[in-house]
């Protein structure tokens, strides 16, 4: 019992954090009908805040008040106000991308802002963080533990009196059953919703600045850790209950530290350690029911129409992929695709206009990489085609069955990886007993790899070479790959599963059959571009495609085009080229992909069709302008094809 | 209307709770070949919550359903459907974004299950003439041929029931399971509707179970009728019969009746 509680106390610090993220999110979800995955980003922000405040000379109660009392807030409000209100009603894609991609930009600009991470450990808010203040039993407990632990009884304290006596607990606790029933009742919502999130910002700084002074340096990959151990808390509470997720929270910090004590110490213990909270969203994620929210209100609507699909809300699962010596876990999000506007043409990837412009791209790309471009570009090109074909994953993913996934650069990395244990030392492979999925993404990625070991042994230039003409033409069966199954039967299949799941099994599809089938296509498309990428580096290392990768990854091709093979490919290209021209920027600067595309994000609620499809529907649109201006049958009763070319030209 | 054949689809005893709410008491059903068998009962009745379980949307708490003589309440929904079964949905459940035609030939293929998808990357995976040749014969039976390239989104509520009415009609089904198909139309496209559903029952034999409210359409499209009220058999027999039922019209059509 004393050895249970000698590991069981120090995780009840980390518990309060991961219990104050999992009330938070609750929170927001319940208000604001939003899955707030910035929540990490909040509450990296406000801890950056207190850091460079303190290292500004500031006091630190000073430095913690403004951290959370101010800049949390006016962050979260900013969200809420630009952002995460106007899209309430919108698809689970549509709320999902904004939010994945402040996730990956607010970190990055907020470093921007500040120079750079500071690297001394800030102290506590209170108390000294180091110093043992009492022993609870043997068991001693530092300033920081303390701080943390009372912190967080205040904060629930005031919840819980919020919430069971104040007017304005009352009425977020009605908004949250029927914003409209509770309008009429005269309550004014938005300004209750407004209040959700202001309150569940203070509780995401709060977490950031507490758990500040566990870390030498910040970095936003832990506080990426953090929102997940949070979605595991919310999830643990269904995202309904507040309690439940605070109980939720509370018992991952504990059972992290008690697995932690009782494993033998080594690979298996600290590869558990972070993937416990995979583990709990695997096992409690089947019985989180997707909430249909019923408005007491509904019964005055008028009937349903075709076109009014069901606002549900999406269902999370997560997939656990063990790479060779360390367990990397990642999460996939199964949401179902935006409706993607009314004009949308039918079939899985229609033929547009912009196709051709992309491909003319890609194709100018590859030609002049072979002739005229200097070596180090001719790498960037070829490591765009290898992220084309990563992208290309998601395509067939998100793009066809809306799936979202973020664990596409695990099986990117895990081809990668295979291709570089292989080609380091043949005939040996490593990473026995991974998931389907991994499996075949490595298999795939070693099939690709193995004919190109050879090459390492070729004079450079020459290798590079053939390396970028191999690439060029993986990527063609890739994409020859996706468009096959978007032509037939299954991409058929695929749009039917996407339009109502209900329907598709009435039918008689077999859903599940065919979602498993996507994604471990899928799966095997992304460990093939890995595996190009990886030979291509020489060498890699699981980081290399962390989580946080595949969540740029996909608000990359959801902001360029989910819809089509031009997408990815223009994405591929894009993405690569930028991450060069960044490398010439001063150091600060080396997150400014990550922001550029992560602030795209906020357009995406927009156009969900992308860019590229945008762009395209302009086009048309300044044609067909123009074509009305000019004279009809401009040349003399050519026809009208004729003269918008003729208009356009002129 | 039509000779009751032998027994097609037998329910009995179907139980289903909500949690502290019994949807369905012990609901027993049975429809012959060829037969229509009307469901009528006020709002929360029980209706959809039967069809949900007959098909498998939902697992009954209670009871056993056998088709054709076989057990198939242990059958995942995909199967039941192949077995020959086409449901539509009260609140429609279309694949957006396809066309009318594309929702057919999904159904079509997916009801055969003789589809092998892997054909798709030999380049193979295109639909066969026989398929697109039902294709075209259900579109012109509906009379939605002039509408077969439109995406659904842009269709008007009366023909995207007949869409899901024609995607139900796919693949040869022995029972129709039609949940309110009148709700949002108008009279004139409710009795299109009743033309149409009893050309196909004349013309393939098929089986049907309606649940409506609208009575009219209820007597013209229905040889039996079973009345639901609070999760209970309230009565069977006969539309006629059934309809003068006092404690039925109690139940169904309120006190003054």
């Amino acid at each position: 019992m004393i050895q249970f509680l000698n590991y069981a106390v120090p995780g009840v610090p980390f518990g309060c954090v991961f219990a104050l993220m999992a009330v938070g999110l609750v929170l927001t979800y319940k208000a604001s009908g939003v899955f707030n995955l910035a929540f990490g980003a909040q509450a990296f922000v406000s801890a950056l805040a207190y850091v460079s405040l303190i290292q500004d000379g500031w006091p630190r109660w000073a430095a913690g008040v403004i951290a959370v009392l101010v800049i949390g807030p006016v962050v979260g409000v900013l969200l809420d106000r630009l952002l995460f209100r106007r899209i309430r009603t919108a698809s689970p894609l549509v709320k999902l991308v904004p939010s994945l991609g402040l996730l990956v930009a607010l970190p990055q600009a907020a470093l921007m802002i500040a120079g750079a991470a500071p690297t001394i450990p800030p102290p506590a808010i209170v108390g000294n963080a180091q110093a043992v203040y009492v022993h609870l039993g043997s068991i001693p407990l530092s300033g920081l533990e303390l701080s943390i632990s009372a912190s967080t009884v205040i904060v629930v304290l005031g919840l819980v009196v919020l919430f069971r006596f104040t007017p304005v607990g009352l009425e977020m606790r009605a908004v949250v059953e029927s914003p409209r029933m509770t309008e009429l009742a005269g309550v004014n919502s938005g300004r209750v919703s407004a209040f959700a999130w202001i309150l569940s910002s203070v509780m995401a700084a709060l977490a950031g600045v507490l758990l500040a002074p566990l870390y030498s340096q910040l970095d936003p990959q832990n506080f990426t850790v953090l929102l997940v151990w949070g979605v595991a808390g919310a999830v643990i509470g269904r995202f309904a209950s507040l309690p439940l997720a605070f109980v939720g929270g509370l018992g991952l910090g504990v059972a992290q530290e008690v697995i932690a004590g009782y494993l033998p110490a080594g690979v298996i213990a600290n590869g558990l350690r972070p993937s416990l909270p995979f583990v709990v969203l695997l096992v409690f994620l089947p019985f989180v029911r997707q909430r249909q929210i019923e408005d007491p209100l509904a019964g005055c609507d008028p009937p349903p129409t075709a076109l009014e699909g069901t606002a549900t809300g999406y269902r999370a699962a997560s997939t656990l992929t063990a790479t060779a010596g360390r367990v990397s876990a990642v999460g996939v999000w199964h949401g179902r695709l935006a409706r993607t506007g009314p004009d949308r043409a039918p079939g899985l990837l229609a033929r547009r206009p912009t196709a051709t412009l992309a491909w003319a791209v890609a194709i100018i790309a590859g030609v002049s990489a072979v002739t005229w471009i200097p070596p180090d570009w001719l790498l960037t090109m070829t490591q765009g085609i290898a992220f084309a074909v990563i992208f290309l994953s998601l395509t067939l993913l998100t793009g066809m069955t809306g799936q979202i996934s973020l664990c596409q650069a695990s099986f990117a990395g895990l081809g990668g990886f295979m291709a570089g244990q292989l080609a380091n030392n043949f005939g040996l492979p490593v990473g026995l007993g991974m998931v389907a999925g991994g499996l075949l993404a490595a298999l795939l990625g070693v099939v690709v790899a193995v004919p190109t070991l050879h090459l390492a042994g070729l004079p450079l230039a020459l290798a590079t070479l053939a390396f970028a003409l191999l690439s060029v033409v993986v990527l063609a069966i890739s994409a020859g790959v996706v468009k096959l199954v978007a032509d037939g039967t299954m991409g058929r299949y695929l749009a039917a599963i996407r339009g109502s799941e209900l329907a598709s099994s009435a039918v008689g599809i077999d859903v599940y059959r065919l979602r498993i089938l996507v994604f471990a296509l899928s799966a095997a498309l992304a460990g093939v571009g890995g595996a190009l990428y990886g030979t291509l580096e020489g060498s890699l290392s699981p980081d290399d495609f962390n989580y946080q990768i595949s969540a740029v990854l996909l608000v990359v091709v959801a902001i360029v085009g989910l819809g089509s093979i031009a997408g990815a490919v223009v994405s591929g290209v894009v993405y690569a080229t930028l991450q060069q021209a960044v490398t010439t920027l001063p150091g600060r600067f080396a997150g400014l992909v990550a922001v550029l595309f992560g602030l795209a994000t906020l357009s995406y609620t927009r156009h969900p069709e992308g860019f590229l499809d945008y762009l395209g529907a302009r086009t048309q649109q300044v044609v067909a302008r123009r074509r009305s201006r000019t004279p009809a049958g401009g040349r003399g009763g050519s026809p009208p094809v004729d003269a918008a070319v003729v208009g356009s030209g002129g | 209307m039509t000779v009751p054949g032998p027994q097609l689809l037998v329910a009995s005893g179907i139980t289903k709770r909500f949690g502290g709410v019994l949807a369905l008491d012990s609901v027993s059903l049975d429809v012959a070949a060829g037969e229509s068998v009307g469901i009528v009962g006020p709002n929360g009745a029980g209706k959809t919550t039967l069809f949900n379980c007959l098909l498998g949307l939902e697992v009954p708490d209670a009871g056993s359903v056998t088709f054709g003589g076989r057990r198939i309440d242990r059958m995942p929904v995909w199967r039941r459907s192949r077995l020959g079964i086409g449901r539509t949905f009260q609140r429609m459940e279309l694949f957006e974004g396809m066309t009318v035609a594309d929702h057919l030939l999904v159904a079509e293929q997916a009801t055969s299950g003789t589809v092998r998808i892997w054909r798709d990357f030999l380049h193979r995976g295109g639909p066969t003439p026989g398929e697109l040749h039902h294709v075209e014969e259900v579109l012109d039976l509906l009379g939605l041929a002039d509408l077969a390239a439109r995406p659904v989104d842009t269709l008007d509520l009366g023909h995207a029931r007949l869409v899901e009415l024609g995607r139900a009609m796919m693949g040869a089904p022995r029972l129709l399971m039609l949940d309110e198909p009148s709700s949002g139309l108008d009279t004139e496209d409710t009795g299109r509707l009743v033309g149409i559903l009893n050309e196909t029952r004349r013309s393939t034999g098929v089986a049907v179970i309606l649940v409506e409210h609208d009575l009219s359409l209820v007597g013209a499209a229905v040889d039996r009728l079973y009345v639901l009220n609070f999760g209970k058999v309230l009565a069977a027999g006969p539309v006629d019969e059934v309809m003068g039922d006092p404690e039925v019209r109690r139940a169904y059509l309120g006190s003054t009746g």
